[in-house]
């Protein structure tokens, strides 16, 4: 059953191609359905057995193996199924089925990212995720130039190529690649020199996806290039696949590499969170804004992971998901804002909010979110991440990534009020506010964002898997200091 | 955690109180368009109900532990829950109390704005969160409130969104108080890393043991945030700004509540602060400056409710140094009296803004007591209070204050509030003269009383029908109610440490700082009468400036040259604004600039492109491959995968 959160909408989305192409419509419903179905059998699979099947036995074993477990999978399994769901429901592009079908491939892949259990797999699914993007950049990017599609294409390509790298290097030395969230005592240990490579394999991928600064500057361009719902989980959801790895993968396998990369890891961190800031302070177009403050946001997952304090890698999950959340919930209401003024920038827009009340509430919602507003979701990853870094010892690093959080006020806010507040802009075409449809499609992401701020327990729940990470982190530690 | 309170049965009572302006909140939001004026009846009872249940649990809230109600667990040591004991009780009392009046007020005062229902939304929606501010039984809990306060604050600066004066308070207000966040935040590190539990029993419980420079660090981080939230130079600039708001709001928000959050917070980590003399010192020396400054700012505004609002600024100063001091109880008795009488003179100067259609300049009024007695009878009770005129409850808590003070061995910060209380009566008196004595103003030319023309493009006066009428017996009966305790609430310290006030608080506070030998020490009775000489002589001072026939006569020419001579440091509050915007918001705008226009596009993606040039083989291919045809793209990336897979399942099937 949990491979059918994979093979489903994959299949779904290229059959969807049969459906006239008229009937828009009927091709959306279907994929809503298909996404919000992936969301309840999510929901029913939590805990549920892994499932495996055998796959290659040479040069190294590997499996078809997935899982869905109680830990960072689940959470963020529910996170895309749900954001995907939701960014569905108010697709309005041009060759709308067309999209679609995208959208679903995205789905499938993507979520084969997160549930796969064996490292080939992984890097198979990493890398089928990329392509529905470039697609969709290529042929609804608003501009006629392929050039943010190539940029997408090959930075991200190039990072793929040191994943599968890594992962054949692993399996060749390992003998297995089907080691994603098994016991790390049970496994052979490898020798430092391959661990060190392969390990910085991953990283590198990693580092690309999240992205990390220097190796950012695909992402601004990509996520003002694509449609609003692709980008919305793309934000909220791709972005997150090299933290996950660097959870899963980094710290269960080579902790004692990740300890020896951390301080370069913490520098970037510490780079990313400010720079990301500073860059969203002065953004015209609001997409460039979010895509600024997510480089921001994500910097400090980074420096969560690279603590190796429990309390700040359960608050890195719950700040995947909530800026999962809030970062779909942003790129959506923008969409809907372009849609109804024809612009993102900020220089032009203004004083909607009289006209759009309930498109007001929506933005106000996931921006109090992302701002880290005491109470939503995106404070209680804040908060434990931090409290987990000044625990871990990480004190002036602590006060360092505390700035961001006013800089992230002063833009939040003035991407809230410059399209809300002032007085209305007569040059302006005037919509109707948000429709019944598009109000629903906000309800979910609004609702999971006040439920995880008030109790991110269950996401920062050490299951086993989660657990055995910790204990590995803890193990690493003690070698290190031996020696 | 302590296994006693994960026992303790939540309490409904406590949970009722508060929950039901949170209900208010969502029901009035929901219903808005229907319910019109009628929010405001609900909105008040949703507040009033949680009041009187408060009231009825004054008793319980008492003893040792007070009521509790345990809430949800995030993890270890990450256990939320609320705690209502004397110090919250207060806070309660006097947020649904004093708030309750002001929601019945405001139903008069927003009779004929079209969004009055989101008005009653947000105002139930700050009650709410200030509630959750001080029932909390734990830090982050207190910061959730802390933050939503500011948020709830945030809407109602802005509540006329069209204004861009209004928005632009509004987010300087948030962004300011974001500020003061960050220094909780990091108070909450610390506690947590030194106990593993962000209970405030359990800090407290471990706070001996804490080293000194853990607890000053503490205290600072804390501090920041009081400074932030309770607008102490120099975080204060918000506050002047924030009376873009609706009156109502000033009142309750800017005055009676929210603003003095950072006594509360003070008060509430007493035990920390009794082990840190420095952390003490630095409280009651900042709360010092601001009380004079807050005072000094007040003699040079000409709006009304910004002279109220530096008013409100200085007042908290004197509390702030009474808990800084260790004179906790005076310090919070403070905050208690200024919620009455600063209320009431809010809601008085909101009888005056309202009746002369949204005018706020008092050189525009004038001779207003002929037409408005009930008004000028409010404002002058609330200016008595306010400058601690004899048997007027500001007389008793500012006086404690400022006798403490030296009890505690600060003699210069005695002077100080002294003389800031002389001040306080000169800048209340000019007030009161030119609002209500002489002849009315209010169609001599601007030109002629040297009144700056508005700056172009800024929004006019709005159009939500404000027409000039008397006001109804709904905003009268509040302010008349507020009259009682403004005059009496002071009476509940006559007897010293025998007194009810006292005795309340009993050992809540411990021992507060060093009642050491002072050799400056003189009588109580001294000190008062000191104070009350300085009081009289700002009375004095501005009857000869304002109040005297000849002044009255020629007051257009008078307010014209004085508007003229205004020294440039003051009419710019000492430029604290143009220090925050040079050191600060431009050099961060400048760097954004940089990175998004030059570091960005010229340097991080020149590098990766040389990156790409250098690797020539790969460059050809590409070129070879561009050839502009999106299909031929997309089926090379198919071929591609497919080929992939192929070839791993070929392995597959070639074990």
């Amino acid at each position: 059953m949990i491979a059918a959160l994979v093979v489903v909408p994959i299949l779904a989305g290229l059959a969807l191609y049969l459906v006239p192409r008229s009937a828009e419509h009927l091709a959306k419903w279907i994929a809503v359905a298909i996404a919000f179905g992936a969301f309840a059998l999510a929901i029913s699979q939590y805990g549920a057995p892994d499932e495996s099947l055998r796959w290659l036995s040479r040069p190294f074993a590997a499996n078809f193996h997935v899982g869905l477990g109680k830990g960072p999978s689940f959470w963020i399994v529910l996170l895309l199924t749900l954001s995907t769901g939701c960014a569905l429901m108010v697709t309005r592009v041009p060759r709308a089925r067309d999209f679609i079908a995208q959208m679903l491939v995205l789905l499938g892949a993507m979520t084969g990212v997160f549930i796969a259990r064996d490292l080939l797999l992984f890097a198979l699914f990493w890398d089928l995720m990329l392509i529905p993007v470039f697609i969709t950049l290529v042929a609804w990017s608003p501009t006629k130039s392929n050039a943010t599609a190539w940029k997408y294409l090959v930075y991200n390509l190039v990072g793929g190529l040191a994943l599968l790298l890594a992962t054949a290097a692993y399996g060749i030395v390992q003998g297995t690649t089907d080691v994603i969230g098994v016991d790390p005592k049970s496994l052979a240990t490898i020798s430092d020199t391959w661990a060190l490579w392969i390990c910085l394999g991953f990283g590198f991928a990693f580092f690309i996806k999240t992205p990390v600064w220097p190796l950012h500057t695909w992402m601004p361009d990509t996520y003002a290039d694509l449609p609003a719902p692709m980008v919305a989980i793309v934000s909220a959801v791709q972005s997150k696949a090299g933290l996950y790895g660097f959870i899963v993968i980094g710290l269960a396998l080579f902790p004692g590499v990740m300890h020896a990369i951390a301080p370069v890891a913490f520098v970037l961190g510490l780079i990313a969170l400010v720079y990301g800031a500073l860059a969203a302070l002065v953004q015209d177009d609001i997409k460039r804004v979010v895509a600024y403050s997510s480089l921001s946001h994500l910097g400090l997952i980074i420096l969560a992971i690279f603590s190796f304090s429990p309390i700040a890698i359960g608050g890195a999950v719950v700040y995947i998901v909530a800026h999962g959340l809030f970062s779909a919930g942003l790129f959506m209401t923008v969409g809907e804002i372009e849609l109804r003024e024809d612009t993102r920038l900020l220089s032009r827009l203004g004083g909607l909010g009289g006209r759009n009340p309930k498109l007001a509430g929506g933005l106000t919602i996931v921006a109090l979110a992302a701002l880290g507003l005491p109470g939503l979701c995106g404070f209680a990853g804040e908060i434990l991440i931090l409290t987990g870094l000044y625990r871990a010892g990480f004190v002036w690093q602590t006060v360092v990534a505390l700035v961001p959080v006013v800089i992230a006020a002063a833009y939040m806010l003035r991407v809230f009020q410059g399209v809300m507040h002032g007085p209305e802009h007569d040059d302006l075409p005037e919509r109707e506010d948000l429709s019944l449809l598009e109000g629903l499609a906000l309800a979910p992401l609004v609702i999971a964002i006040v439920l995880l701020g008030i109790n991110p327990g269950p996401v920062t729940h050490l299951d086993t898997f989660t657990r055995s990470v910790a204990a590995a982190s803890a193990q690493s530690t003690l070698a290190i200091l031996k020696k | 955690m302590n296994l006693a309170f994960a026992m303790t049965a939540a309490s409904p009572a406590l949970l009722s109180i508060w929950l039901l302006p949170l209900v208010g909140a969502i029901v009035i939001w929901t219903l808005g368009p229907q319910l019109r004026r009628n929010a405001g009846y609900l909105g008040s009872a949703f507040v009033l109900v949680s009041f009187a249940l408060a009231l009825a649990n004054f008793g319980a809230a008492g003893n040792a532990t007070g009521l509790r109600a345990p809430l949800v667990t995030w993890g270890p040591g990450f256990a939320f829950g609320l705690q209502l004991d004397a110090l919250s009780l207060l806070w309660t009392l006097v947020i649904t109390g004093v708030g309750g009046l002001i929601h019945i007020y405001s139903i008069g005062y927003m009779w004929t704005d079209r969004a009055i229902a989101r008005f009653f939304a947000y105002l139930n929606f700050f009650v709410f969160s200030m509630l959750t501010l001080v029932l909390a039984d734990n830090v982050v809990g207190l910061l959730v409130g802390w933050g939503l306060v500011g948020l709830a604050s945030y809407f109602l600066i802005g509540f006329w969104f069209y204004k861009p004066t209004a928005v632009a308070a509004a987010r300087k207000a948030f962004v300011i108080n974001v500020f003061g966040d960050i220094g909780i935040m990091f108070a909450i590190f610390a506690c947590y890393a030194a106990t593993g539990s962000i209970a405030f029993s359990d800090i407290f419980a471990k706070a001996g043991t804490f080293s000194e420079p853990l607890v000053l660090a503490i205290c600072i981080g804390l501090f920041i945030g009081a400074m932030a939230k309770s607008a102490q130079v120099p975080l204060h600039t918000w506050l002047p700004d924030a009376m873009e708001g609706p009156t109502p709001v000033s009142a309750l928000i800017h005055a009676a509540t929210m603003v003095t959050a950072g006594v509360y917070l003070i008060a509430r980590f007493a035990p920390l602060w009794n082990l840190s003399p420095t952390a003490q010192e630095m409280v009651a020396v900042v709360g010092a400056i601001t009380m004079v400054t807050g005072a000094i700012l007040g003699m040079a505004q000409w709006d009304i409710k910004r002279i109220l609002a530096c008013s409100t600024m200085s007042q908290i100063g004197y509390m702030i140094m009474g808990v800084g001091v260790g004179a906790y109880q005076a310090g919070v008795l403070h905050f208690f009296t200024h919620a009455f009488f600063k209320a009431q003179l809010f809601l008085g100067a909101g009888l005056i803004i309202h009746a002369l259609g949204d005018e706020q300049d008092v050189r525009k009024m004038g001779g207003l007591y002929r037409k408005m007695p009930f008004t000028f009878a409010a404002m002058l009770t609330g200016t008595l209070a306010i400058i601690g005129f004899p048997f007027f409850s500001g007389f008793y808590s500012k006086d404690a204050i400022i006798y403490e003070a030296l009890e505690h061995g600060h003699p210069i910060l005695f002077f100080a509030g002294a003389l800031t209380a002389g001040i306080t009566a000169y800048y209340m008196f000019r007030m009161l003269f030119v609002t209500f004595f002489g002849s009315y103003r209010g169609d001599v030319p601007d030109a002629m009383l040297a009144i700056a023309p508005p700056v172009p493009g800024a929004y006019a006066a709005h159009d939500d029908g404000h027409v000039e009428h008397a006001p109804t017996w709904l905003m009268q009966a509040p302010v008349a109610v507020l009259m009682v305790p403004t005059v009496i609430a002071g009476y509940l310290t006559i007897g010293g440490e025998s007194s009810p006030w006292y005795r309340y608080f009993g050992t809540l506070f411990g021992h507060g700082g060093n009642v050491a030998g002072v050799p400056l020490a003189i009588p109580e009775w001294a000190s008062t009468i000191f104070v009350l000489v300085l009081v009289t002589l700002g009375i004095v001072v501005a009857y000869l400036r304002y109040g005297n026939p000849p002044a009255l006569i020629g007051a257009v020419d008078r307010l014209r040259g004085e508007a003229l001579k205004m020294p440039p440091v003051l009419a710019h509050a000492f430029y604290v604004d143009a220090l925050i915007a040079t050191a600060i918001v431009r050099p961060a705008n400048a760097l954004g600039g940089a990175i998004s226009r030059y570091v960005d596009p010229h340097v991080i993606d020149a590098g990766v492109r040389d990156v790409a040039w250098v690797a020539g083989m790969l460059g050809a291919l590409f070129r070879a491959l561009q050839t502009g045809l999106v299909r031929a793209y997309a089926l090379t990336i198919v071929v591609g995968a497919a080929c992939f897979i192929a070839y791993f399942a070929y392995l597959g099937t070639a074990r």
